[in-house]
């Protein structure tokens, strides 16, 4: 037996990976050596005999198929434009009822003052400056039993306008109570109150829609842009999985 | 078959290109995983996982032997499964045969020495080669099959197996050298005109 770099010399010889110069010196040591060019022989054999294995055959066909590569569809340009629709009426969506019933909490509890003046400006007739606030607002927060007494007198007034102006002034009887200095109350007498009351009650009749304005000024966003939303949503969801469904229809 | 157009498409994602391609490696692909496994179920699934990951890497492909560098993917499927069988061994003991009886000398008890009895039934040469290879290390008889099974030259055997063309040399003659020691066991099964020679001179 020779030598491991006697046997990988001959080896790359077999497959022409010596150079010219290695080769004619291997060739000359094969023909002097009897040992070198029996072990020559017996890798040629080997390699001989490896090289005749019967090729076998493939049991079947390895075709891949999409599923197996996990390739999908190919969709229509539209496709996108309509799950960019779907996906945003959603979030606009989401975000009416987050609106309706985040906002209206938000504003009565952080300025229940707010309303007052209004009530107080719109009963008045003034919507300017800072003079009713005054006078809305000792009268809210130290006439606390004309929460109690709006209603009423307005149930005798005009009773079908009772709910608008009971949540008027329900606030105004919430109002802080720190709020009770005898100073801000020179003019805290019920019948300020009374008469816009009186007022209001009185156009009251006239334009009915009014309460129901009323109701829907809690409600920031309309319920019919949230049903249009809602629609738009649905259709282009719709219109989507019908796309998406075509698509791979076509390609099987 | 316009070999580099097929290429290109496979690499635009088109499947059908890619199949193409697959019909006319697929012999060769399951032949090489074959010869490294030394079973026809487990190159099956080798040769099937090699063409999955070669059309999800094909956009990797940069040119050169296209054969090289699906039949380097075959063998990374055969050394997975090598390895997996190592890591969890699911040969039983005494397994059956297709009839259900018990298997008297399964091969993978058998020792590189066959007994006289193993050896009758070996009585192809191709089971006498695969036996041989089978005793290779796995590493060797990747190279080997690469380049006596497939008929590979250097270069492509060593973008195929990975490996310097310097180690492709080393590998190929000790894998030479050992096969041609365990071929002298199979004297009688080899044509006359492939008997070792050392054999005679000895």
């Amino acid at each position: 037996m020779k030598n491991f770099r006697d046997i990988e010399q001959l080896s790359a010889y077999l497959d022409g990976q010596l150079s010219p110069s290695d080769s004619a010196r291997l060739e000359s040591r094969i023909s002097s050596d009897p040992e070198i060019a029996s072990a020559f022989n017996d890798i040629r054999a080997a390699r001989s005999i490896l090289r005749k294995l019967p090729p076998r055959k493939a049991p079947r066909n390895f075709t891949l198929t999409r599923q197996m590569v996990g390739l999908k569809p190919p969709l229509p340009r539209s496709y996108s434009f309509f799950r960019f629709s779907t996906a945003f009426a959603t979030i606009l969506l989401m975000l009416t009822f987050a609106a309706n019933l985040i906002l209206p909490n938000l504003f009565f509890g952080m300025g229940a003052a707010a309303p007052a003046p209004a009530a107080a400006q719109d009963a008045y007739g003034m919507g300017e400056g800072s003079g009713p606030a005054l006078f809305a607002m000792p009268a809210a927060a130290t006439e606390a039993p004309a929460a109690t007494e709006a209603p009423a007198m307005a149930m005798e007034i005009a009773p079908t306008e009772t709910p608008p102006m009971a949540m008027e002034a329900a606030p105004m009887a919430t109002l802080p109570a720190t709020v009770t200095n005898a100073d801000l109350v020179p003019t805290a007498d019920p019948l300020l109150l009374e008469e816009p009351m009186a007022k209001e009650a009185a156009t009251a009749p006239e334009s009915p829609a009014q309460p129901q304005g009323g109701a829907e000024r809690q409600a920031l966003i309309p319920v019919t842009w949230q049903i249009g939303l809602l629609s738009i949503g649905v259709i282009s969801l719709l219109i989507m999985l019908a796309l998406r469904h075509s698509a791979r229809q076509k390609w099987k | 078959m316009d070999e580099i157009a097929l290429v290109q498409s496979a690499q635009n994602g088109d499947l059908d290109s890619f199949n193409t391609l697959v019909l006319h490696y697929q012999d060769r692909v399951f032949n090489t995983a074959l010869r490294i496994l030394g079973d026809e179920d487990l190159a099956q699934d080798a040769a099937q996982e090699a063409f999955i990951s070669a059309f999800r890497s094909v956009s990797s492909f940069r040119g050169g032997s296209f054969k090289a560098w699906l039949l380097r993917t075959v063998t990374n499927a055969c050394y997975d499964e090598l390895r997996r069988q190592k890591r969890k061994p699911t040969t039983p003991l005494e397994p059956d045969t297709e009839d259900g009886e018990e298997m008297d000398s399964p091969r993978w008890l058998a020792d590189p020495n066959m007994t006289p009895a193993q050896q009758s039934e070996a009585d192809e040469l191709e089971h006498a080669i695969q036996h041989c290879l089978d005793a290779l290390p796995v590493d060797f008889r990747a190279v080997v099959v690469l380049a006596d099974v497939q008929g590979m030259d250097y270069s492509e055997v060593a973008i195929a197996a990975h490996v310097p063309l310097g180690t492709i040399k080393s590998r190929l003659a000790r894998a030479r050298l050992r096969l041609r020691e365990c071929l002298r066991g199979f004297e009688e099964l080899l044509p006359s005109s492939f008997r070792l020679e050392g054999e005679s001179n000895s």
